[in-house]
């Protein structure tokens, strides 16, 4: 376990770094020049401004040296200034993260809390109306973009209903009902099409399980098919559906892009795309990375928790 | 011919559905202006978030535009965009990943680390940096969904490649004397034709849906053309107004991607069952 662990460990690092380089490249090799943008039309095609800002930010060095002072910076959590704010990014970004983080875990919830009865509901009568309407209700879930099922979510539960508030944010040290009644409908949102994904997974792993040897001995000895399926098929069935939630983790963060916006939720998504419209590079910088990390974090508690559910994936190369 | 035909054959009920939905859309997205359907610019101010009538079938935007109009040239556009994407992912992954398989065995591996990394990273907030400094126009969005898409090609053709190349007949080639692009040409691009198509599937809603996306955020199809994404960006801030309009761009896009998801299973079915997951 533990050459396994540091194994992981390992990848992990090699992606954040190599995901550090995006992030920069992304933002350095593009063109259209920051400076210009960040003075604005007027101020931006005076030649001695630009020359000035270029080289208080430090923009005229050679792109390695650049690279290498915000590396450096990163290594002691120094993401450097907003342009816009004068304020810390990492100050931000602090603020930001548990929210978004909540957001992924309230869609993770809803993933998996209807997802796994779905897909072993649509396992269980295939072929039969109730197993078709599970797996009708999961390509369903699947096929729904975040932004239609969260409108519709607005519409039913604010709009008709009334019960829920239809956006904005409070925090949970002011008023921790509200703040929990305002992360229900974007965690739906998210959480319905990551419904999809868990539930047309946990179906084909349990069909393809139902058909091993062991659950047909066990069924040999006079078990029920419930308790076939329940005790020793879903057990094993759960493997690869933990190894999809890994694999679509990221689909799950983006999601927040779309709900953040939808549902005015202040997160990190939203952070990358207010600073993207400012061109506050250092900010977008800061954000995108810590989405990155964030991402790359969710991987590898998956891939744990893979590795201490089926001892197999410990042991296999890679 | 035979192929299609024998393919069309034990469809289910679903897809023969999907598929003439999809038939549907794109017959309209690819005809649209000889469909006799209203201008989708014109502005009629005495109509503002309206309900469907005789004169808009299905009621108008918050300028008053005709929203049957919008979201026929909208598909146009959201289909386009996705169609264009996939084909610059596909060229561009299925040249990278032919060209590592035949890198040698270290630089295999480290190439296709690398192609690992960017398939897991999430697109999504990439484009939304990228966007953000190439400015709204279709070639940009075009080329960063493209982009961002082709390292899911280049995993599936290095994968076929490999395997493509240790079978018999292409040793078999290879002991004649074939040269390298000899064997890429007519054996390995052949016979990986149809994990292409499934891939292709796939990554054309995952296109369409980052399409919606951007479009949605005002980082994708710049206004006045109409985006399925960019009508429910703008449509949602009048929900509590009248939530009819945002509801037409929501369910074409909807219906669209459900569609291409039922297709895109039974293609998946059909063509490389192997590879279901």
């Amino acid at each position: 376990m533990a050459k396994f662990i540091g194994r992981r460990l390992g990848s992990a690092l090699l992606t954040l770094l190599l995901a550090s380089i995006v992030v920069f490249a992304s933002i350095h090799l593009l063109p259209g020049d920051p400076v210009v943008m960040l003075l604005g039309e007027q101020a931006g095609s005076d030649p001695a401004a630009v020359a000035r800002l270029t080289r208080e930010l430090g923009l005229d060095k050679p792109i390695l040296s650049q690279f290498l002072s915000w590396a450096g910076g990163l290594a002691h959590g120094d993401l450097g200034t907003s342009l816009r704010s004068g304020e810390p990014v990492s100050d931000e970004l602090v603020r930001r993260i548990p929210r978004s983080l909540e957001l992924v875990a309230g869609g993770l919830a809803v993933a998996v809390l209807l997802g796994l009865p779905l897909g072993v509901l649509a396992a269980r009568d295939r072929g039969r109306p109730a197993g078709i309407l599970a797996s009708v209700v999961a390509v369903a879930g699947f096929s729904a973009p975040v932004f239609v099922s969260g409108i519709i979510l607005v519409l039913v539960f604010s709009l008709w209903l009334g019960v829920l508030p239809s956006s904005g944010f409070v925090a949970f040290s002011e008023d921790p009902l509200l703040h929990l009644a305002c992360l229900v409908l974007p965690s739906l949102a998210i959480g319905i099409n990551f419904m999809g994904v868990v539930a047309r997974m946990t179906r084909a792993s349990l069909i393809d399980t139902m058909a091993k040897d062991y659950v047909r001995l066990a069924r040999a000895k006079g078990l029920s098919r419930g308790k076939a399926m329940t005790r020793h098929a879903l057990p094993n069935a759960l493997v690869p559906v933990i190894a999809i939630i890994g694999i679509r983790a990221g689909n799950l963060l983006g999601g927040t892009v779309i709900v953040e916006a939808l549902f005015d939720w202040p997160g990190l998504s939203s952070l990358l795309v207010s600073a993207s419209f400012a061109r506050d590079y250092p900010l977008m910088q800061g954000s995108l990375l810590a989405i990155f990390a964030i991402f790359i974090l969710i991987s590898l508690l998956i891939d744990l928790a893979q590795g201490l559910v089926d001892p197999r994936v410990r042991t296999a190369e890679g | 011919m035979s192929a299609a035909a024998s393919l069309l054959r034990n469809t289910d009920a679903a897809t023969r559905v999907a598929l003439a939905v999809l038939g549907i859309i794109v017959a309209a997205a690819l005809f649209a202006p000889f469909l006799g359907i209203a201008d989708p610019f014109a502005i009629d101010p005495a109509n503002i978030l309206a309900m469907p009538s005789g004169a808009h079938p299905l009621g108008t935007d918050e300028l008053g535009r005709d929203l049957l109009a919008r979201v026929v040239h909208g598909g146009r556009v959201s289909l386009a965009v996705a169609a264009a994407a996939v084909l610059v992912a596909g060229s561009i992954g299925v040249v990278l990943g032919v060209a590592i398989a035949f890198l040698g065995r270290r630089g295999e591996s480290a190439a296709m680390r690398v192609v690992d990394v960017f398939v897991s990273l999430p697109e999504i907030f990439v484009a939304i940096v990228v966007l953000a400094f190439l400015g709204g126009s279709l070639a940009a969005l075009i080329g960063t969904i493209g982009l961002l898409y082709c390292p899911q090609f280049a995993r599936v053709a290095y994968g076929m490649a490999r395997s493509i190349k240790a079978r018999d007949h292409v040793l078999a080639a290879r002991s004649l004397g074939a040269g390298r692009l000899w064997l890429i040409r007519h054996e390995i691009l052949p016979n990986m034709r149809s994990v292409i198509a499934v891939q292709a599937s796939l990554t054309f809603s995952f296109a369409m849906l980052m399409e919606a996306g951007l479009s949605f955020l005002g980082l994708g199809v710049p206004p006045p053309t109409p985006s399925w994404g960019q009508m429910v960006g703008a449509l949602k801030n009048y929900l509590f107004i009248n939530p009819w309009p945002v509801l037409v761009p929501s369910l074409a896009l909807f219906v669209t991607v459900l569609a291409i998801n039922v297709v895109g299973d039974w293609l998946q079915d059909r063509l490389n069952p192997e590879l279901r997951r």
